[in-house]
């Protein structure tokens, strides 16, 4: 019994880290259904180069985590937005967007067309390179306010 | 806009959660070898101050701060307690599951629910994922609509 719990232990652990954060990507009509979703939640993708969606829920550790980095990375690319939705006072959205676990990204380029999307804490290089492919650093663009 | 997440209450330090992850982790490992249900009866009354009054008045983080803490370098970073509380929650029904099979004449029932609890309190301890948090969505969703 105990050897069978170690064993479940250890697998489960082993699906986590192969899976948290991976950003996955979706199919058009998918990706559709999705940004009209979010679009309904208030999320505004034409007003950043890349718009960042993250449901929370109080009990969960990663999050909080997860929007300090956002905000880490909004600091050098003010062409990135970040938007944070209450799971729980939106499960309507969380059930149409199939959203299991906290924190879920989803990322919007400028029109608006799904990226991808990530569950769990995500993956600090993999993020980093997402936000650098699509939103330019400062400079690059003059007198852009966000 | 939607909202903002809730507002950020009481905070804790990140190696109180994870040394309990562990403690519990070591108890619910003795009592499934020994099928000690009166051990898992113990480790349920732990779950329950936690989860009840709080993470400061929690058995293990007391022994935290009072063995522990001054032994190790200064707080670096903390954490809202909601999280590790509501997994003390998740693992009082287990440990209370596990200790009523156990004392009850239903020793496989027993081992079954304790063995879950320490796979929770395992990873908890080794990855610092939080199972309990994980499945509070996907249980809170599956309820009935309230209108937001």
């Amino acid at each position: 019994m105990l050897g069978g719990a170690l064993a479940l232990t250890a697998l489960a652990a082993w699906w986590q880290r192969r899976r948290d954060g991976a950003v996955r990507g979706a199919d058009d009509a998918r990706g559709r259904t999705t940004t009209a979703v979010l679009e309904g939640l208030g999320v505004r993708p034409g007003e950043a180069d890349l718009t960042v969606v993250q449901f929370s829920t109080a009990f969960c550790g990663p999050c909080r985590a997860t929007r300090a980095r956002l905000q880490q990375l909004q600091a050098t690319r003010p062409g990135l937005a970040h938007l944070d939705v209450d799971a729980e006072s939106h499960l309507d959205a969380v059930r149409e967007l199939d959203v299991r676990r906290t924190p879920t990204l989803f990322y919007l380029d400028r029109a608006g067309t799904l990226l991808g999307r990530s569950s769990g804490a995500p993956r600090p290089d993999e993020l980093t390179a997402l936000v650098e492919a699509h939103v330019p650093a400062p400079g690059a663009r003059e007198g852009r306010d966000v | 806009m939607p909202d903002a997440h809730p507002p950020t209450r009481r905070e804790v330090d990140v190696r109180g959660p994870r040394f309990a992850a562990w403690l519990t982790s070591a108890v619910l490992a003795v009592a499934l070898l020994t099928g000690s249900g009166v051990l898992v009866a113990v480790q349920a009354a732990v779950f329950a101050v936690g989860a009840l009054a709080g993470l400061r008045y929690a058995p293990y983080g007391v022994l935290f701060r009072v063995l522990v803490a001054p032994r190790l370098g200064p707080v670096r970073e903390r954490e809202p307690e909601a999280p590790p509380r509501f997994a003390q929650l998740v693992g009082l029904v287990f440990a209370v599951v596990g200790a009523a099979g156990y004392l009850a004449g239903a020793p496989l029932i027993g081992a079954v629910a304790t063995g879950l609890a320490l796979v929770a309190a395992l990873l908890n301890a080794a990855t610092g994922l939080c199972l309990g948090c994980e499945l509070y969505l996907t249980v809170r969703r599956a309820r009935p609509a309230r209108t937001a």
